[in-house]
């Protein structure tokens, strides 16, 4: 019997939480990681500031809040490589399982993360620039971070297949990622500030489109506006996943088995 | 692992093999395999041969030996067996299978245990490294649990199931290696250097663990530099050298192919006595060092011109033995600075 997608991304899973566990303490991740990526919105709010134009605090401070989901949720890339460096990469391409299922399960801690790390800077820190969530916008806010952290963690899936068997790439790979993501896709200046080339680009970047939504949402914008972003984010996730499996199987793995590129490690 | 009390030989009766029989019928049947790579580093690039026209047949419950030095291409054929690098030219088939066409299937039917401390998942207890490899067989729920109790308890890990792994020492991560690999219930089980880092205990451990496999009646490729480990547990061994096959014989045979050759030692031994032994036919080596002097020689007639001429010289302090398959390993593959134990 063959073991089933949903079976290995479960037990990819367990890995997730022993890696998160091996990682943070509640109060490293609080006082760490919490605490730095507040100062990362802080900072960048504060540009805002200086600027002394209208809307531009409360345009960065949305912007950046959600990115922090953004930069917590590519570390896929950097835990994804790290099945080479533990040796564990070789075993997974010789099991019966598809090693990309187990990819999917075995880094979602980030995502889960990010998810936490944006709710808190979006309803601890926006009331300090004027951003209040009503008691009916809040569940939106949270399911769009989500959806935010999903797409991105496909995204960071892809990326992640594409260097897991060259891991020294892993950070470079994933710090351009998100520096690219924060710069064009609508997190630090509007999307439309880009020539259209790029704005065509990043259309295929879910967090294009759940920061549009969640912007809507942030205005009382009508219902049109906040979940017709939704329907691309959700399309362009997928799409990345596909591509991740894909480029897995036919890109990778299959190369790599000609080529002699996948370690027995000792 | 097994108790101490089963320490003892665990050579059992070579299974029937007649080699160059059905190919159907072997578990591992490897036909003039190459494996060429690319060395995209060197400038300009260059090709190396790590397999050529390597032919091996291996019986279902057989527990075959691979011996070579570091870089000979054991590990080339392990991997093109595991499905992880495929070969060149010629093919392979596991149970039957082409590790190619079908490597899916054979997949399934395979476990694999390297050396070293790499391979599992340090952050993961013992217990969650075998529910998680399970997993990736498709083992489920009650299944997957009894097996990896099972397995814990089998490599004497039960009492460490739930320490983090990267607690562990080297012996122990080796232990969970072997359980790993056999937490799939493989029917063809490939070791590549499984003892590295191991303790001689451990080792030890280990050796009796093959028994175990063979009287399950799995088929095992094993790798090793170590020829004590490979008489030890092996039915046949293969010597590779550079990429080619130099032979495969039983244990037994390899045992009369010993019997050829000889070894004489003797201690206060001038440096001019040592160069008339050397001229001497049949000798095929000689070490002088310290007044010291080793004769290896190829046949029993020349160990006796030797004993003549030592005594003649009035040499007493005399030794002979017959050499171990190391030292035979040696005179097939050439003295090249290898690690042999």
């Amino acid at each position: 019997m063959y073991p089933s997608a949903l079976h290995l991304v479960r037990y990819g899973f367990l890995n997730a939480v022993a890696d998160f566990k091996a990682t943070y303490t509640w109060r490293s991740w609080l006082f760490g990681w919490l605490g730095r990526m507040f100062a990362q919105v802080l900072f960048f709010t504060g540009l805002g500031r200086v600027l002394d134009q209208p809307g531009a605090v409360r345009y960065l401070a949305l912007g950046n809040a959600l990115m922090t989901c953004v930069v917590d949720t590519m570390a896929v890339v950097a835990t994804t490589s790290g099945e080479r460096r533990a040796g564990t990469l070789s075993l997974l391409v010789a099991s019966p399982a598809d090693p990309v299922w187990v990819f999917v399960g075995r880094s979602l801690h980030w995502p889960i993360s990010g998810v936490a790390t944006a709710s808190a800077a979006l309803f601890g820190l926006g009331p300090i620039f004027g951003i209040t969530w009503s008691a009916s916008q809040v569940p939106l806010v949270v399911l769009l971070t989500a959806l935010t952290a999903l797409g991105t963690y496909c995204v960071g899936l892809f990326l992640a297949v594409v260097v897991v068997n060259v891991p020294r790439l892993r950070n470079v790979v994933s710090n351009c990622a998100y520096l690219a993501m924060m710069a064009f896709c609508g997190v630090q200046v509007p999307v439309g500030f880009w020539p259209r080339g790029i704005q065509a680009v990043v259309q295929a970047v879910p967090l294009t489109h759940t920061l549009r939504a969640l912007r809507a949402v942030s205005d009382n914008r009508p219902a049109a506006d906040v979940f017709g972003p939704v329907v691309p984010a959700l399309l362009t996730a997928g799409l990345w996943l596909i591509a991740a499996v894909v480029t897995f199987r036919w890109l990778v793995a299959v190369p790599a088995r000609r080529a002699g590129t996948l370690d027995l490690s000792y | 692992m097994v108790s101490n009390a089963e320490q003892g030989p665990v050579r059992q009766e070579a299974p029937e093999y007649a080699p160059g029989g059905s190919a159907a019928t072997d578990a591992i049947v490897v036909e003039d395999v190459g494996r060429v790579y690319v060395d995209r580093r060197s400038r300009p690039t260059r090709e190396v041969t790590a397999l050529s026209g390597v032919s091996l047949r291996v019986a279902p419950g057989e527990v075959h030996g691979l011996l070579g030095p570091n870089g000979a291409g054991k590990t080339t054929l392990c991997k093109i067996l595991t499905t992880t690098l495929e070969p060149t030219t010629g093919s392979a088939r596991v149970l039957g299978r082409d590790v190619t066409g079908q490597s899916r299937a054979v997949r399934r039917s395979i476990g694999l245990v390297f050396g070293g401390d790499r391979g599992l998942y340090g952050r993961l207890s013992a217990r969650e490294n075998l529910w998680f490899w399970g997993a990736m067989y498709g083992l489920r729920r009650s299944r997957l649990r009894a097996r990896a109790e099972v397995l814990l308890e089998r490599v004497g890990l039960a009492d460490r199931a739930d320490s983090r792994v990267d607690t562990f020492s080297r012996g122990m991560k080796q232990r969970l290696h072997l359980a790993r690999g056999l937490v799939g219930d493989p029917r063809v089980l490939i070791l590549d250097e499984p003892t590295v880092g191991m303790d001689p205990v451990a080792a030890l451990d280990f050796r009796a663990l093959i028994g175990e496999l063979r009287r399950e009646g799995r088929t095992v490729l094993l790798t090793t530099h170590d020829m004590a480990e490979a008489e030890a547990v092996c039915d046949r061994v293969s010597l590779i050298d550079r990429g080619r096959l130099i032979m495969t014989e039983s244990t037994d045979a390899v045992g009369r192919l010993l019997s050829g050759y000889e070894r004489v030692v003797a201690d206060d031994v001038p440096a001019e006595l040592a160069r008339r032994v050397e001229a001497l036919d049949g000798v095929v080596a000689v070490r002088h060092e310290a007044g010291r002097v080793e004769v290896e020689t190829e046949q029993p007639s020349a160990t006796s011109a030797v004993l003549s001429v030592l005594a003649g010289a009035g040499v007493h302090r005399v030794s002979t033995a017959r050499p171990d398959l190391g030292e035979v390993y040696l005179h097939l593959v050439g003295r090249r600075g290898m690690a042999v134990t």
